[in-house]
């Protein structure tokens, strides 16, 4: 497993044979791509939910106090 | 077929089958990244004539394959939703365009870094691989700025069906714009898994586990994000307002 590691020190993977950086900015392009896509929807979930509960507890009070 | 179908059509069915197989998904998206991530950095060894750079393919190269997958599938969302008036397919259709139009833009940003390298170009607008992705990007943001603009919301699903046609052509003249056109972007390399292939089998190997990672995080943004639209839309249902309290 770990002899088929293609780098033989860190300086090396970072470098990528000098695309270094074009690499690594897909990979973080990627892992954005990712996270976006998966933190926002959930973040919005629980948006929503905090929205809609406020809502049912004023419109309950109201039917209440009529 | 037709009890199924009018079941699967009804968004509270949806929500709670999905609930049961969100975890699951994750679990093997997770998986599917890590490994085909991992493999790429650190296992795949430099490409006989790209070098590194075919690290910048195997993501690229699963996000554009993946990003065609979203206006036939907006397509026949549209036309469930006018056939059969479908509440969820419509909701599906219109949560699918902004992850769409993410799955463009991976598609061309890291297709023009890797153009840079190989190419020395970072952009051509001769080539019709990459006037044709941009143009399926623009018209993803068609689609969705039509949702935002046109409050009748049955306006807006035809509106948006009919956009989807359109995309679902260009998705065609995508695929062979590589062959119809003598253009700079190279067509598919020959698939092969023996160890004398020119790319290599470990590269197959990494782009088969990247696209099968990238299918599972559509499913599971898109599922994710449908679960919001189905809260906002059917909030006055009683089931909603039960959930909602339990929350």
């Amino acid at each position: 497993m770990l002899e088929a590691i293609q780098f033989s020190s860190f300086s090396e993977f970072i470098h990528m044979g000098g695309y270094g950086f074009k690499i690594w900015s897909v990979y973080g392009l990627f892992a954005i791509f990712i996270a976006a896509n998966l933190l926002l929807p959930m973040r919005k979930r629980k948006q929503i939910l905090r929205e809609q509960k406020r809502r049912l507890t004023i419109n309950d009070e109201i039917s209440r106090n009529i | 077929m037709w009890l199924w179908f009018s079941k699967l059509g009804s968004p509270k069915w949806f929500y709670e089958l999905s609930g049961r197989w969100l975890p699951w998904l994750i679990a093997a998206m997770t998986i599917f990244i890590t490994v085909g991530v991992i493999w790429g950095l650190l296992y795949l060894p430099p490409d006989y004539q790209q070098g590194y750079t075919s690290r910048i393919l195997i993501v690229h190269v699963a996000v554009a394959g993946t990003s065609l997958a979203f206006f036939p599938l907006m397509a026949v969302a549209g036309v469930i939703t006018m056939v059969w008036r479908m509440k969820l397919a419509d909701m599906v259709a219109k949560m699918a365009a902004p992850i769409g139009a993410w799955f463009s833009f991976l598609t061309l940003a890291t297709g023009s870094i890797w153009g840079s390298i190989s190419w020395g170009t970072w952009w051509e607008w001769t080539d019709a691989r990459l006037v044709t992705m941009l143009f399926q990007l623009f018209l993803l943001l068609g689609v969705i700025s039509l949702r935002s603009a046109l409050e009748d919301q049955d306006k807006a699903a035809k509106a948006c069906a009919l956009l989807s046609i359109v995309g679902l052509i260009n998705v065609v003249v995508i695929k062979y714009s590589v062959e119809w056109w003598n253009v700079l972007h190279q067509v598919a390399s020959p698939v092969s898994l023996s160890a004398d292939s020119p790319n290599g089998p470990q590269f197959w190997i990494a782009i088969a586990i990247m696209i099968v990672a990238m299918y599972l995080f559509l499913s599971v943004s898109l599922i994710l994000a449908t679960r919001n639209e189905i809260l906002q839309r059917e909030r006055r249902s009683q089931w909603v307002q039960d959930l909602v309290r339990q929350s």
